[in-house]
């Protein structure tokens, strides 16, 4: 895709102490062929299951109708129409904002009822004007429509009531930590860490709004999302030697001509890139592990793993999410994933004949298909920009 | 004593699924009587099993000095530095 603009999403979510689901929802998309993404949280009446249901509805149905481009006010109708009506209140509701960003810049915003959203350029917050639609059939309902271009290093956050009430009913935030408290404390972190990724971020606020409750104990649902615009960070995954021994020089090449971070995970390619390069490797003994191999220190190589059981402790956790407890090679290779926005993957194909003694456990599965799972969930799931080539 | 046991560890993914993982806790609790007498070095594959059927048995491979030991559980490698240890005695 584009190389001068990439849009890392992050969202955190704490549902409302108590309750077994959350009663907001967060829901991104990516449309490569549009070069569009489309980013919705939706805050539903209540909480727990119901609001969970109605949040849901919300958000999947307005991601159909913003994506097909239809008319706003006409689909917000549509939602409302559709929304079940609360038993207790008889209204159907639930709140949303939608962020609809092409990749060359260009940003729509539309909110209704949700905090206002922040925009952060240059480390400071930006008031962006906007325009008030309204509902003839549904009169109490106004929909805000901004607009604007975004640059490298801005920032779109989004987030839920529970987040600007946090703490309301606490002597020290008798109002709620508010919007404004919210905004001092993003431009406190961004000042302190302006290449904070999109995800730190959207859980640092969750976290913090969570610290400002009664007994930390969260009154409502908290949910953040962060859109963050910015030059992709790349990075080269290496794994297997290639079918055909002549092209070793030529898988080489292809590490020491990378223009971003580069991770090798196997044993064998190790050895290839250490042979084709003259570059010492050693084994990393601070990565041991009772499960997964250690990893090894290679000049200039981001991080070298062993190979196929590294990546599919690397698919569990992608699936499962991390362990932060530990720190051996599949838990520093799924950070480094996470933390990289177009990942490039060089897969060897050559089969590895001692791994097909049938007493092995089954779950050496062979390495194309499970780099063929972990590029599926990194694009659908965490919205990566991918590439793949076989050598 | 003057040169430690040399345990070399092949923790290649075929080795350490097959048991090298246990014999790689010698680094940080060996038998109290070994432990001073070792030095342990985990390598990446060492190729070995390229090899399986027709030049060696199978893995986990773990050279202690010069000898390689085939098949090595905990105990069979725990056997063979002592041994060794006692050699150079």
């Amino acid at each position: 895709m584009s190389d001068s603009l990439f849009i890392e999403i992050g969202s955190a979510q704490q549902q409302k102490n108590g309750e077994d689901c959350f009663g907001d929802t967060v829901y991104s998309k990516k449309i490569p062929e549009e070069r569009r993404i489309i980013s919705i949280l939706s805050d539903g009446l209540g909480s727990g299951v119901k609001a969970n249901i109605l949040s849901s509805m919300t958000t999947r149905m307005a991601m159909k109708f913003v994506e097909s481009n239809m008319e706003l006010m006409h689909s917000s109708e549509v939602m409302m129409d559709a929304l079940p009506v609360c038993q207790i209140r008889k209204i159907s509701y639930a709140t949303f904002s939608v962020v609809d960003t092409q990749l060359d810049g260009k940003t729509r915003v539309f909110e209704m009822d949700n905090p206002p959203f922040i925009f952060i350029r240059d480390n400071k917050a930006v008031n962006v004007r906007y325009r008030e639609i309204y509902s003839e059939k549904w009169k109490e309902r106004t929909i805000n429509i901004s607009q604007m271009t975004n640059q490298e290093e801005d920032r779109i956050i989004l987030m839920s009531d529970g987040v600007t009430q946090a703490g309301l009913g606490n002597r020290q935030y008798p109002l709620g930590w508010q919007r404004q408290g919210c905004l001092d404390f993003i431009l406190e972190k961004i000042r302190k860490n302006p290449m904070i990724s999109a995800n730190d971020l959207a859980h640092a606020i969750v976290q913090e709004a969570l610290n400002k409750e009664v007994a930390k104990k969260a009154g409502d649902d908290i949910s953040c999302t962060v859109l963050y615009f910015r030059k992709p960070r790349k990075l080269l995954v290496l794994t297997g030697p290639p079918f055909d021994e002549k092209r070793d020089a030529e898988f080489a090449e292809l590490v020491s001509a990378y223009d971003g971070k580069t991770a090798i995970c196997g044993g064998t390619t190790a050895n290839i890139i250490e042979r084709e390069l003259c570059l010492k490797c050693e084994i990393d003994k601070t990565s041991f592990d009772m499960t997964i191999p250690m990893c090894s220190t290679m000049e200039g190589i981001d991080l070298v793993t062993e190979g196929i059981l590294t990546l599919t402790d690397v698919y569990r956790m992608l699936k499962e999410g991390i362990d932060n407890n530990k720190n051996n090679g599949a838990v520093r290779l799924t950070k480094l994933l996470l933390d990289s926005d177009r990942i490039d993957f060089v897969v060897g194909t050559k089969i590895n004949i001692a791994h097909q003694d049938p007493n092995l456990p089954m779950e050496l599965e062979i390495r194309r298909n499970i780099v063929k799972k972990i590029f599926r969930i990194l694009q659908d799931k965490y919205l990566k920009e991918i590439s793949v080539k076989y050598i | 004593m003057a040169n430690k046991v040399r345990v070399r560890i092949c923790v290649g993914t075929s080795c350490f699924v097959m048991g090298a993982a246990q014999i790689q806790s010698l680094e940080f609790n060996a038998p109290s009587d070994i432990a001073d007498y070792i030095e342990i070095i985990e390598e990446r594959c060492m190729n070995l099993c390229k090899e399986v059927k027709t030049k060696y048995n199978s893995g986990p491979f773990v050279w202690v000095n010069d000898e390689l030991v085939e098949e090595a559980t905990y105990e069979k490698v725990v056997n063979k530095i002592r041994e060794e240890i006692k050699k150079s005695c």
